[in-house]
């Protein structure tokens, strides 16, 4: 393992600014999550770690080296495709030992034996090495692909997107592995995902990424609650930020023009609040329920607590508790 | 009010019916002209038939020509000039063709021109191709001959590719080769471009180098492509008639002499309808019984 650093890093395709002046180190042992939408440049900053894309500006460092100009097999690095990417022709113990047997590695049968062995326990696919990579279910081809990965003993891990072509159920499970497996090897693990649950739930640190550029990178918790703008402020959170106009309220600081409330900025009651809102629908996702408000016009989604009787057409009260300040750019203002 | 039943009778054809109706043409014109002549020819292979004497009574002869035809040293003469061509063009074809393929897969720049220009014998007309490679084989006035000269010192006129014994084999194969070698490019080519790039990635990554990659993805993946393309050529090319009949005509003796030429010789030269029912029934047979199982390690490689 070790640390990986990104120094002022651009890269574009065509007329496509794919990356802007990105930097950020992975520190030895650290799992960062990159965080962002579709398109937003994460797995093309992968990419050029594991140098399957040469970038145009910045340079590239592993433990201290320039790989920037390295070719992939120089660098290092285990890479877990979106689209798992087995060899189809192959069985799942050749897919696993496929980088071992590398001639450049000399690692001997036995040893690659033992490997694999030990990484599909595991991964719970002990049983299924004599398949051939075809016959598995996206979950096992998936956890295959972590497999191939793992075997080895790179410098950094570089994961895109890997959970997300599985159902809910698996994604859940495989979370806690994942991130089980990297405590107990201390692993270097970069990891890309849109989804804010798997970012929140591994990563020590998360790197929120928004049109080719880093926004904000830090603690989950930092993140989550000290966004230094609305964008990264509307990343996290289940239900979604509400982005309220400060005009709604009394007492706002100077030059904020748009409130930040998330559910937990929100008390409802059914009087003595500082505004009044309607109730236009309740969701109930039976431990909670999503709470449909319309305050002057403006959409308010709350979490209620499901014994609350609230229904469509009610009036409610909400108070503001603490919530997030931007300014007209977005950006953040102190409180 | 009328009842269902009745206003269906009226407004026309049943379903069923209307199918009947769109397949029977097609059903009909393949009985005419490929099941039918089929059974007949085998029919007429048990007989002594000649179609230059219709009205000489037919008598049955058993399998009297199955017996000879298979102890007919030239027949089997025919059949090894047949294997000679089928294998030496299948393996050039499949060596060239893949090769081009993989050349043409590298995607540089004006790939797509060298591809149409690789692809233009393809889609000429065999008796085209047979006509202008007489003109290429001439010995005086030939390219071919000219060029080996050119590269070898040896004149030109010292060597006729279509009169010698030992060349001609050698001759239609060259031709065929030219000719298709880039069909089976193409079939390769799409077995090529079907292999995803990020398994190249993933390889890269893994450290296999180019030669590891080829062995253990890209031939693998393409395999069943290649093995298809194998199919055809080797099909086609045990029936080969038309450019070899233009080329040499089965010459200089018999040297190029196959399987399709003997029986187009015993058929419309020396009239022998009955035994030349025969050796066709006897060639079907053997093409229809390589080809399944060739199809089925085919099948084995593909459910891989």
């Amino acid at each position: 393992m070790a640390e990986v650093e990104i120094i002022s890093v651009s890269k574009a395709f065509g007329k496509t600014q794919a990356l802007s002046d990105l930097s950020l180190t992975v520190g030895d042992g650290e799992f960062v999550a990159l965080l962002g939408p579709t398109g937003a440049g994460k797995t093309t900053a992968l990419r050029l770690i594991a140098g399957l894309e040469q970038p145009d500006r910045g340079s590239i460092r592993i433990d201290g080296r320039d790989v920037t100009g390295d070719a992939p097999a120089d660098r290092d690095v285990a890479f877990v495709f979106q689209q798992y990417s087995l060899y189809p022709h192959l069985t799942v113990f050749e897919n696993m030992a496929f980088s071992l047997r590398a001639p450049t590695r000399r690692v001997a049968e036995a040893d690659i034996r033992a490997k694999v062995q030990e990484v599909a326990r595991l991964l719970h696919i002990e049983t299924k090495l004599d398949n051939k990579a075809t016959q598995l279910s996206g979950g096992q081809m998936q956890r295959v692909a972590i497999g191939r990965a793992l075997v080895r003993s790179p410098s950094i891990y570089l994961m895109d997107e890997p959970l997300s072509s599985l159902d809910a159920k698996l994604r859940g499970e495989l979370r806690l592995e994942l991130k089980r497996i990297q405590v107990e090897l201390g692993a270097t693990i970069l990891y890309v995902t849109h989804d804010q649950t798997e970012a929140m739930t591994m990563a020590s640190r998360i790197g929120v990424i928004e049109g080719g550029r880093l926004m904000q990178i830090g603690s989950p918790r930092e993140i989550y609650e000290n966004p230094i703008n609305a964008h990264v402020a509307a990343r996290l959170g289940q239900p979604m930020i509400n982005l309220l106009p400060a005009a709604l309220f009394a007492g706002v600081p100077d030059g904020a023009e748009t409130i930040g409330a998330r559910t937990e900025h929100l008390t409802i009651a059914r009087d003595g609040g500082d505004v009044s809102a309607i109730v236009k629908r309740v969701e109930h996702l039976g431990d909670q329920s999503h709470l449909h408000l319309d305050l002057a016009g403006r959409p308010v989604v709350t979490l209620a607590d499901p014994e609350a009787a609230f229904g469509a057409g009610d009036m409610v009260s909400l108070r503001l508790n603490k919530p997030l300040f931007f300014d007209a750019k977005g950006e953040r203002v102190a409180a | 009010m009328v009842r269902p039943g009745v206003a269906r009778r009226i407004r026309g054809l049943s379903d069923r019916a209307l199918a009947w109706l769109f397949i029977t043409p097609t059903i009909v014109l393949l009985l005419a002209i490929n099941i039918f002549p089929l059974l007949w020819t085998i029919y007429l292979s048990f007989t002594n038939y000649r179609a230059n004497r219709a009205n000489v009574p037919m008598i049955w002869l058993g399998a009297d020509w199955y017996q000879s035809i298979l102890t007919d040293p030239d027949i089997w003469a025919a059949m090894q000039v047949t294997a000679h061509f089928v294998i030496w063009t299948v393996v050039i074809e499949t060596v060239l063709g893949f090769g081009l393929a993989y050349l043409i897969d590298k995607k540089f720049r004006g790939h797509g021109m060298w591809t149409t220009i690789i692809l233009l014998p393809m889609m000429l007309s065999p008796a085209v191709v047979g006509n202008f490679w007489t003109f290429l084989y001439q010995p005086q006035i030939g390219l071919f001959n000219y060029v080996v000269a050119f590269f070898t010192g040896r004149p030109a006129s010292s060597f006729q590719m279509l009169g010698d014994v030992t060349l001609s084999p050698w001759a239609i194969v060259i031709v065929d080769a030219w000719m298709w070698t880039p069909y089976v490019m193409l079939i390769c080519l799409a077995g090529l471009r079907s292999i995803p790039d990020y398994i190249y990635e993933a390889a890269e990554v893994d450290r296999a180098s180019k030669w590891r990659q080829f062995w253990s993805i890209t031939l693998p993946m393409a395999l069943p492509f290649i093995m298809l393309a194998v199919l055809f050529r080797g099909i086609e090319n045990f029936k080969m008639f038309d450019m070899v009949n233009l080329l040499t005509g089965g010459g200089p003796g018999s040297t190029t002499e196959v399987a399709s030429i003997t029986l187009k010789r015993a058929a419309f030269e020396s009239w022998r309808t009955g035994y030349s029912s025969a050796f066709a029934i006897i060639l079907f047979v053997t093409v229809f019984g390589l080809a399944n199982i060739y199809v089925k390690a085919l099948n084995k490689v593909k459910s891989r």
